[in-house]
């Protein structure tokens, strides 16, 4: 499991969602990994490309209704970043479908998946916590 | 510029590492000419906008592993594959947008190109020549060249 405390933002349902972004992407790494035939891995590879296609878009809409409440600043770049990477899972599905289920592609994927989540969930949602921390602060001035 | 431009990648690399790999210990050294680099991947991210060219980041091949082993909690890789080479590109990607918004900052607005690998014979076995430049950590060394001029 790649989830460490520090990515806790203090918000239950995000954290949730997070915990289980780095659940799925964990398993589909190893599976990914595993000195096996592609073909055996393939069942479990789609089930997380469906997963991630859906899950995703769910999490990213919930995060950005806080970052909206909140009245986070930076709201547009942050969903630039999440319209990027729905834009990338969508195209990389169709491209793995297209290719008859090419085993580059799936490995491709996973790294920079892998990559991207921990950057995002380490810095760029680390700041909307920051930023929820200060106002807090604010009002109880 | 170029040291406010050097410095804006080099604080981008050092904040990414401590972000993302829970590295402490991230300074710069300058490489010694004819320096082994052997097995090294060059990662180049186009910029465009305010400033246009290149950013090189030289791999060695020990230093992306242990990158991909901390990022994955230790799982055991010992080849630089597609999996490798995806993620390493990813992270340069990273480190190159969060220099941009460091540059914005100071009103230069640029944009930059997905992740290449440069595939020539320079990269297999030196740093960059006229990188000069080592991004030095526990866990090995990463070439750092900027490559800019301005419009």
């Amino acid at each position: 499991m790649l989830w460490k405390e520090k990515y806790m933002l203090g918000v239950p349902l995000i954290d949730e969602q997070h915990q289980e972004l780095f659940r799925r992407v964990t398993d589909f790494v190893e599976t990914v990994r595993k000195p096996i035939p592609w073909e055996q891995k393939t069942e479990q590879v789609n089930r997380t490309l469906d997963f991630m296609k859906d899950y995703v878009v769910t999490h990213f809409h919930d995060e950005e209704n806080l970052q909206r409440e909140l009245g986070y600043p930076e709201l547009p770049s942050h969903r630039k970043l999440h319209q990027e990477m729905v834009a990338y899972v969508v195209s990389v599905s169709r491209q793995y479908e297209e290719s008859g289920n090419q085993e580059q592609l799936m490995q491709q994927f996973a790294g920079r998946l892998l990559a991207w989540l921990i950057n995002h969930v380490a810095s760029e949602d680390q700041k909307i916590a920051d930023f929820a921390r200060r106002k807090e602060q604010e009002t109880h001035e | 510029m170029n040291n406010t431009l050097h410095l804006s990648f080099f604080e981008a690399t050092r904040e990414v590492f401590e972000l993302m790999l829970d590295l402490q210990k991230v300074s710069e050294s300058a490489v010694a000419p004819g320096e082994d680099a052997c097995g090294n991947l060059t990662i180049s991210i186009g910029v465009i906008g305010d400033l246009t060219g290149d950013i090189l980041y030289t791999f060695p091949k020990e230093t992306m592993l242990e990158m991909v082993r901390i990022m994955t909690g230790g799982m055991e890789v010992s080849e630089v594959d597609d999996f490798v080479t995806s993620a390493i590109g990813e992270i340069s990607n990273i480190i190159s947008g969060k220099a941009m918004i460091a540059l914005s900052e100071r009103n230069v607005v640029c944009d930059i190109l997905p992740p290449k690998v440069v595939e020539s014979e320079e990269s297999v076995c030196a740093y960059p020549v006229d990188s000069n430049t080592k991004i030095n950590t526990e866990i090995g060394s990463v070439g750092l060249e900027v490559r800019l001029q301005s419009k």
